[in-house]
């Protein structure tokens, strides 16, 4: 017989042979991405692939990830909501706000958040924060995943503008999308310390790991807006 | 001050409370046509951090927490929508029409050959091949059908090849069949490409061709980040793997990538190629950035870039001189 563990609030752990992040589905009998479904004391799971989420792999790399069940969160680079999908779970009392550029990922973002009500998608530019200021409203938590060059510069001007105070930021940096002949490690400092040395708004970096072995050559990072 | 929000134009004073309101009616549709219009035209913005949801409960815009999320839930989902609908330009038509053709082209070698194999089982004297052999089989099935006043007829008198039963006969003229129709499918989009390629970008298809420069449109994405690339970029669009070798280690220089189908080039003797392949490149991306600003024809593009060619071709009418076998191995290992 299966096991749960609780990791974080709404992030459990099933342990049966080896062990495999999970969350609930809000959305019984579905699934998104070809994940599996388990289910357990009439709670239905549905397990969460790292090698396919930053932030599913953030967790596995021990990331204190702080998202409760009531949290408004901004994604910029919402794809075609793998990842939104096990947030959508989690913050099923919350609401997820997901940017989205590429018409071709919306389209699938669209069948998801016409079945999960907690997800807000936005065909917008995450470079263009006045396109969708007149939707979201301030966020506890934003994440990124854009594989922009300039990713550091989009994730504090939207947390200037959406995020509230002390809340939180979680990047994934990719260094091969800003270089790809530079020796990560070398980008990875110069992209943290930009994210440090922004005047305005102030950041307290909490936790920053590689995100091997799930994804080469990316960075998570946590940090929480100071003031 | 007043701010735009999605379900209407708010009047607040300094400690962000509403003075006065103008609200928007509550259909999705017109509250998605809003949203969308404030996107393209971004005016009266809101302060950072102005909590919206408040606002829209004090003045009686939604009754509670949950209508708003609900509103906004339907208002996101039918501007995406509306979005996606009015998302498809010119251009990604002859993408899709493009890989569609690089799909087909690939899978009508795979199946000619294998057409070829299987019936040469049976007739191998044909001497046909590809779409000539397509025909044939669908045509004839087996050689015994052929009437004596054909050219093969005599071909298969003697054939070594096996007998060909009827049930298989049945099954190498059907797939015969299907082998034909990808053909006549291959020629009606490359039409279409030559045709829609004429509107969209008639100074591209002047000097690329129909099928090159769509395949250019398509690598790059749209013909506006085409455009925008640089020519030394164009040069090596489709070598991105040769680029990245020669970027990372030290591996040579990519010369030209897909733009190597161009006749001027593909003619032209290797020496020369480098630097054709540079010209060439370099009205190309002329001609993107004309048929993407201005749309008009310019015919002397073509003139000046063949005068250049011919230029290139004549002033260095033989291959330069190989280094000494010795000398450049001393070369290569200070490297």
């Amino acid at each position: 017989m299966p096991k749960v563990n609780k990791l974080y609030d709404g992030i459990y752990e099933i342990v049966k042979d080896k062990k495999q992040l999970a969350t609930r589905n809000i959305d019984c009998g579905k699934v998104v991405y070809g994940e599996k479904l388990i289910s357990l004391e009439d709670v239905e799971y549905r397990i969460w692939d790292p090698h396919r989420s930053k932030l599913g792999a953030m967790i596995l790399k021990k990331f204190n990830i702080p998202i409760k069940e009531d949290f408004k969160i901004l994604y910029l680079g919402a794809a075609s909501g793998t990842t939104v999908s096990h947030i959508s779970d989690i913050v099923s009392g919350g609401a997820v706000y997901a940017i989205e550029f590429a018409p071709r990922s919306m389209r699938d973002l669209i069948g998801l958040a016409s079945r999960r009500r907690n997800i807000y998608p936005i065909l917008a530019d995450a470079r263009k924060t006045d396109s969708y200021a007149h939707l979201v409203e301030p966020v506890d938590l934003i994440f990124q995943d854009v594989a922009q060059p300039n990713q550091v510069e989009i994730a504090t001007r939207n947390a200037a503008r959406f995020l509230k105070r002390a809340g939180y930021v979680l990047l994934s940096i990719k260094s091969r999308s800003i270089d790809t002949v530079v020796n990560p490690k070398k980008i990875f400092a110069n992209e943290l310390r930009k994210l440090e040395q922004t005047l305005e708004p102030k950041f307290e970096i909490l936790c920053v790991k590689d995100l091997m072995p799930y994804h080469e050559d990316h960075l998570g990072v946590m940090a929480k807006l100071k003031n | 001050m007043k701010i735009n929000t999605w379900f209407g134009v708010l009047e607040i004073n300094r400690t962000g409370e509403v003075m006065e309101s103008e609200l928007f009616s509550k259909d999705i549709q017109e509250l998605a046509l809003h949203s969308l219009g404030l996107r393209e035209n971004i005016v009266n913005l809101m302060p950072a951090k102005f909590d919206m949801k408040a606002a829209a409960l004090e003045c009686k815009f939604v009754v509670s927490p949950s209508e708003y999320y609900s509103l906004l839930h339907e208002v996101t989902l039918k501007a995406a929508k509306l979005q996606l609908s009015g998302a498809l330009t010119p251009d990604q038509r002859i993408i899709h029409a493009v890989e569609a053709l690089n799909d087909i082209n690939e899978n009508i070698n795979s199946l000619s050959e294998r057409l070829s194999e299987w019936y040469g089982v049976y007739f191998p004297e044909s001497g046909l091949g590809g779409e000539a052999l397509a025909i044939f089989v669908a045509y004839y099935g087996s050689p015994k059908n052929l009437g004596s006043e054909n050219l093969l007829y005599s071909k298969t008198i003697n054939s070594m090849g096996a007998k060909l039963e009827a049930a298989d006969e049945l099954l190498l003229k059907g797939f015969a069949e299907s082998v034909y129709s990808l053909y006549e499918r291959k020629r009606q989009i490359e039409a279409y490409i030559e045709d829609s390629m004429g509107s969209i970008s008639p100074n591209l298809k002047l000097i690329a061709g129909s099928i090159l420069g769509a395949r250019l449109i398509s690598i790059a994405g749209s013909l506006e980040k085409l455009a925008s690339f640089p020519s030394s970029t164009i040069q090596v669009i489709g070598a991105s793997k040769a680029l990245f070798k020669h970027l990372r280690a030290r591996a040579p220089s990519p010369k030209h990538g897909i733009i190597y189908s161009h006749h001027l080039l593909n003619t032209a003797p290797w020496w020369v190629r480098g630097k054709i392949a540079r010209a060439l490149a370099g009205k190309l991306s002329l001609a993107a950035r004309l048929d993407y600003y201005s749309g008009e024809k310019d015919p002397s593009l073509v003139e000046k870039l063949e005068t250049k060619v011919r230029l290139i071709r004549a002033s260095n009418p033989k291959p330069p001189q190989r280094l000494q076998v010795n000398e450049t191995k001393t070369k290569k290992r200070k490297r």
